[in-house]
């Protein structure tokens, strides 16, 4: 009975009220702080391989002894194609192809993005597997150029050489195709989508050869010029677009035969000098968690993971002492593992964050922090809901009054059934929501994100650079016109904002969180960078805390965020939007739809409180 | 068109020999043809007659008995059975060895005509017919259940003579099992079904490891009555092939040392026109021009053993040994009893009689040749794909081409589906591309569906039977294509072993119009089979469950049944037992015998 009527009267506590602010920023704290807890021994655990199938490293490799000369001689073969034409540089890899008895074929493509033509001819041979019954395959990729833009001179003679190498063995089970790409993004994606006869537009060829099923691909990236150049470490690109990751077995079988059967060191996320501390870990992961959350393509494997095929690339860094013989043994012997399985790869964690080549982190021990930052929203919104319902007046005069006034207050008997509660009368007053303007305001605030969207996808290189100056100067001053242009209407009451903002928090807590469970690092990053709109209030007859929000957020905004981000890291605003119009239209990229539909317009609902808030409006 | 012209000249005289039957009852043959990629087809064929009145008496003397009963019991008047590996490559090798007609798809493919009366009893004797099968041959013919039988319509027709009457009470049943992996299991009994089992004739080159590693091969055994047009008695035909083709250069590695090693520097041919083999350290290899040299020996590991005695031994019937090479290319013989050689009008066709015993060995030289030996081609060209991703659904594609400039092709293709795999008639769409513009405007066909036969899945009690007459215009591609739905399937319902998917039995195409389709054989094309991956549930989850159960079940029932069954004794009692060893043994069974009789001695007070 007492513990009913303390519950009914602690709902409308005023006391219960203040705590919500104080729960979501501990949330957003408790949130960071679980990350970075992460690279600690104690919450990582070391990698392992998990099918047993694969038996990574268990073979010899005979690659080696007479096909150094036949790789030098296509090496320079390869060197001598720098600068001819597509079609005759095709015709020749294929002529290598065919002469070591493979099926060759040619597919030719081009996007038309931002007004440029993204074109080329990708070059592959399937050596059908003695035995198999062509339902699977597995690919190597070796592009024509790689992410750098450099010439992929090595990596491609070696799988040429490896193609004439493989031929001879009788044990494939499964049918290998030898992809020679022609740019190393936009060539694999036109060649795995014709592949799986996805929906292409016409200036992607169909392919006229096919193979089985795809289990597993491996890209080569070895610029080395046509005299060679001894190198230091395997860097393993793992990431695929919408920060889809391959199996942590293949990454983990790559490893373990590069590492322990040839003695060749790895490392990952450009962390090429790793030594293994809390501060290289944190910083691998967070590394990861750029990549994983720009959801772009990082290289010619990452067109391949979304249609569930795992694949890696592989590139070479460093002057060290390992040559090409050792990344065709680990090529081969990474091929042989692919070759045991016998299922799809699916024993190993999808989702995980690397710390180390061999440390690991995985979904159930980081997902906490993102789903603690999106739940700060949550609570928040909760709170907001609440107090939109209470008469304002009323908990002003509370507040207001001694505390021998409130004695006095009026006290109100509740019966139900048995139990029997004495409440104040106030904390019962219930105001009626208008919920119109504020819903009609969140909706107008995300069809507002499709004109960025839309105009940043579809227009020519030129204009790029002054339509995002003037995207970002129109977005920052839009909750401010916005805000004008309502109040010559309508002054919007303190609940009709209160109820804007828990409409668009409510919305945002619920897509990161869902998002969270997609691509983990993205809704953590938007989390962090849009907590501040779970703090900021209509606050007025106020001038000072309006205009320091109005700052914070204005520092927060999309805009400002990529202007800041690309200027810390030396990148051309350009750039970053054409690989984002190329990621809409040929990766499927949904990084920029997370961005303008989900961030933009809890932004542009928050930077619109504050705004009420300023004086004069 | 020369090339159907030679064919026809090179062919027609093997084929004559097996039309009629011969005075004698058994017929053997090899025919080797080197292929481009220093490939080898070998075709090995194996007939023995039996006639129907000693069939039917029981009287076996060159047909195997153990078949015999099966075919007996189960009422089997006509019977096809196909073990294939690999895929047959039709762009290089050129058209199949029998034109499809002895050649199966990946994996087991058996279908029967047998005589019933009803449908049911048809289907009991099937089930019992496979799994007689199943036992002789080794494979799990035995799986071959409902959801895998259907009843071609158009696709097959009787080999051999059947009256009319009799016609009207066979009932044509097919099967396929397209993942069975064909290995040595089967290759030994049908090894034994033969009447030289193997020790002597053509079939003595039979060796598992070479057999098996080849590039392709299928083994087929086909049982059909056969009545001679005179009105003689009829006789029952047994036909074992056996096709592969094997890699030269794989299959003339030594056993002792099969792993192909990068080879040693000298033995590469270099390409010495290069800006850069002045270095010395690059060699950019060249190909071998000249045809490789070879012999029986060395791609089959033994030479024949002299010819199998109960085979013909004059005749055409006894040129058992024939290679299709070009005229000018030297074949030696190396034997040391006598042999001839007989060689056909075009040059092209080999033949050598064998003698009884002695080994015989054909030896082939490094040589360059000028005149490729011309391959006969196929009529067309057939491929078969799943697009899409996901779980969920996906679509097949087919792609038949046919490259002949003049005459449209008419043809059945026939798909055979596995129950959870549901496609929809309705998007069933086919497509006629043309390569050349010449015949885009006269050849336009609006749909080539001539006819659709379609017999719907039942879940988990037959699969889809769909056939459909097609034609393909000159010089064109057709494209066929449906979607699907996945099933989804009960976890008892997985194969216990490692789970990649299942596999799409290869669909079959009966080519009907060219003029040597008619042959009572038929000619056929098989594409390869699909791997159709289903949504599958993690398995090493429940088994971790069961496995962590019977673990807490286990230390529970120990702990409880330890203390119920455990007699406890205090621990004062337990020291008047006194010492152990067989010391305190002895003294405890005295004081116990001293106990007894002292209480005998009370007693009796």
């Amino acid at each position: 009975m007492t513990l009913l009527s303390s519950i009914l009267g602690l709902r409308r506590d005023e006391r219960l009220l203040k705590i919500p602010p104080y729960l979501s920023a501990l949330l957003v704290i408790v949130g960071c702080v679980w990350l970075c807890l992460l690279p600690l021994d104690e919450y990582s655990r070391k990698t392992y391989i998990s099918e047993n199938a694969l038996l990574p490293g268990q073979v010899h490799t005979y690659f080696g002894g007479s096909e150094h000369n036949v790789f030098r001689a296509y090496r320079h073969e390869v060197a001598g194609l720098v600068g001819k034409s597509e079609q005759e540089r095709s015709q020749k890899l294929g002529d290598i192809l065919r002469l070591a008895g493979l099926k060759v074929a040619t597919q030719k493509y081009e996007y038309d993005v931002s007004g440029r033509k993204l074109s080329g001819e990708n070059v592959y041979a399937v050596l059908q597997g003695p035995r198999a019954d062509a339902t699977e395959a597995v690919v190597m990729i070796a592009s024509w150029k790689t992410m750098n833009g450099d010439i992929n001179h090595s990596g491609v003679a070696l799988l040429l050489t490896l193609a004439r190498y493989m031929k001879r063995w009788s044990l494939w089970s499964k049918d290998v195709i030898f992809l020679i790409s022609g740019d190393s993004r936009e060539g694999p994606q036109a060649w795995v989508d014709a592949y799986h006869n996805a929906v292409l537009p016409a200036s992607v060829e169909p392919l006229t050869i096919k193979s089985g099923a795809l289990q597993g691909a491996v890209a080569i990236e070895y610029p080395a010029g046509p005299w060679g150049h001894r190198f230091d470490k395997l860097h393993i690109l793992y990431d695929g677009t919408n920060g889809q990751l391959s199996n942590l077995d293949l990454f983990n079988t790559a490893v373990q035969i590069a590492s322990n059967q040839m003695g060749i060191g790895c490392t990952l996320q450009r962390m090429f000098d790793h030594k293994n501390t809390y501060e290289e870990r944190l910083q691998t992961m967070l590394r990861g968690m750029v990549n994983q959350g720009l959801g772009h393509s990082t290289g010619p494997h990452s067109s391949f993971i979304p249609y569930h095929v795992d694949a890696i690339t592989l590139q070479t860094v460093g002057d060290g002492w390992h040559d090409e013989m050792g990344l065709g043994k680990v090529v081969e012997s990474l091929f042989r593992s692919l070759n045991n399985l016998l299922e799809h790869l699916h024993q190993s964690f999808f989702l995980y964050l690397l710390l180390q080549a061999k440390v690991f982190v995985s979904i159930g021990t980081y997902l906490p922090s993102a789903m603690l930052v999106a739940a700060n929203f949550t609570v928040t919104c909760i709170a907001l809901w609440v107090q939109s319902g209470r008469p304002l007046n009323s908990s002003k005069a509370t507040s207001a009054a001694t505390p021998g006034a409130s004695k006095e207050e009026k006290m109100v008997v509740i019966k139900e059934k048995k139990s029997v509660a004495l409440v104040p009368a106030s904390t019962l007053a219930v105001v009626e929501r208008k919920m119109f303007f504020p819903l009609a305001y969140i909706a107008a605030a995300h069809f507002l994100g499709l004109i960025p969207f839309y105009l940043f996808n579809n227009s020519p290189e030129h204009v790029l650079r002054p339509l995002f100056h003037a995207t970002t100067a129109i977005t920052l001053v839009l909750p401010i016109m916005t805000a004008t242009a309502v109040s010559q209407f309508r002054r919007p009451t303190q609940q009709e904002t209160t109820l804007i903002q828990c409409f668009s928090l409510l919305l945002l807590g619920m897509f990161l969180s869902a998002l969270a469970t997609l691509n983990f690092s993205l809704s953590f990053i938007i989390g962090v960078l849009a907590v501040p709109l779970s703090f900021v209030r209509r606050i007025p007859n106020s001038t000072v805390l309006p205009c320091l929000m109005t700052v914070i957020l204005t520092a927060v905004s999309p805009m400002m965020v990529a202007t800041l981000a690309t200027q810390h890291w030396h990148y051309d605003v350009v750039d970053l939007l054409l690989q984002a119009a190329q990621g809409w239209h040929i990766w499927g990229m949904w990084t920029q739809v997370v961005v303008w539909l989900v961030w933009f317009p809890a932004w542009f609902a928050g930077a619109s409180i504050v705004v009420w808030s300023l004086p004069g409006l | 068109m020369l090339f159907h012209f030679l064919f026809t000249l090179l062919v027609a005289p093997l084929h004559a020999a097996y039309a009629g039957a011969g005075p004698s009852d058994y017929h053997e043959r090899l025919l080797l043809r080197p292929l481009p990629q220093s490939a080898l087809l070998a075709s090995f064929n194996f007939r023995s007659n039996t006639s129907a009145s000693a069939f039917d008496q029981q009287n076996f003397r060159l047909f195997p008995r153990s078949l015999g009963q099966i075919l007996q019991h189960t009422n089997t008047k006509e019977l096809h059975l196909r073990f294939s590996v690999g895929r047959w490559d039709a762009e290089s090798w050129g058209a199949l060895p029998w034109n499809g007609a002895r050649e199966g798809g990946t994996g087991v493919e058996l279908w029967a005509w047998l005589e019933a009366d009803s449908e049911e009893q048809a289907n009991a004797q099937w089930l019992t017919l496979t799994n007689t099968l199943s036992g002789l041959f080794c494979a799990s013919l035995n799986f071959i259940d409902s959801t895998k039988t259907i009843r071609p319509v158009m696709s097959f027709q009787p080999e051999g003579s059947h009256s009319e009457s009799s016609l009207s009470s066979l009932h044509l049943l097919h099967g396929t099992l397209p993942h069975e992996v064909v290995c040595t299991e089967n290759l030994t009994p049908f090894l034994k079904l033969l009447p030289c089992k193997g020790k002597a004739g053509i079939s003595s080159l039979f060796d598992g490891h070479k057999l098996f590693d080849a590039s392709w091969q299928t083994m087929s055994i086909d049982v059909r009555p056969v009545c001679p047009a005179d009105g003689s008695e009829c006789i029952l035909e047994m036909e074992q092939t056996v096709d592969m083709v094997l890699d030269i250069e794989r299959s003339k590695r030594p056993r002792e040392n099969p792993i192909p090693r990068p080879g040693k520097m000298e033995d590469l041919v270099c390409d010495s026109s290069k800006h850069y083999s002045a270095y010395g350290d690059a060699c950019y290899p060249l190909h071998r021009s000249s045809d490789p040299t070879w012999s029986l020996t060395e791609v089959f590991g033994r030479p024949i053993k002299g010819s199998c005695h109960l085979a013909d031994l004059s005749g055409e019937g006894s040129e058992t040994i024939c290679i299709n090479v070009p005229p000018e290319r030297e074949v030696r013989v190396n034997t040391s009893s006598s042999f001839s050689e007989h060689r056909h009008e075009d040059g092209f066709l080999r033949c050598y009689k064998l003698s009884n015993g002695d080994d015989f060995d054909l030896e082939l030289p490094d040589q360059t040749l000028l005149v490729d030996t011309p391959l006969p081609q196929p009529h067309l060209y057939a491929a078969r794909s799943i697009n899409g991703y996901g779980q969920e659904r996906g679509s097949v594609q087919a792609v038949i081409n046919n490259p002949s400039t003049t005459s449209a092709i008419d043809f059945v293709y026939l798909e055979s589906l596995p129950w959870f795999m549901k496609p929809y008639l309705h998007t069933l769409h086919a497509s006629v591309s043309s390569s050349s513009a010449t015949n885009a405007t006269s050849g336009a066909v609006e749909n080539p569906i001539v006819e659709t036969y379609y017999r719907p899945a039942v879940d988990r009690h037959r699969g889809t039977h769909l056939e459909l007459l097609l034609s393909v215009p000159p010089a064109s591609t057709l494209t066929l294509t449906y979607d699907f739905d996945k099933a989804i399937l009960r976890y008892t319902e997985y194969p216990p072993d490692a789970n990649r998917g299942f596999d799409v039995a290869p669909a079959v195409i009966r080519l009907l119009s060219p003029k040597e389709a008619k042959a009572s054989r038929g000619a056929y094309l098989r594409t390869t089979s699909l791997l159709l991956p289903l949504p599958t549930p993690d398995f090493s989850m429940p088994y971790n469950v069961i496995i962590l159960t019977s673990t807490v079940m286990a230390l529970g029932f120990g702990s409880i049944f330890n203390p119920l069954v455990r007699r406890f004794v205090a621990a004062d009692e337990v020291a008047s037992v006194g010492p152990g060893g067989l010391k305190g043994f002895i003294r405890a069974k005295f004081t116990r015998l001293v106990a007894r009789f002292a209480s005998k001695g009370t007693k009796s007070q």
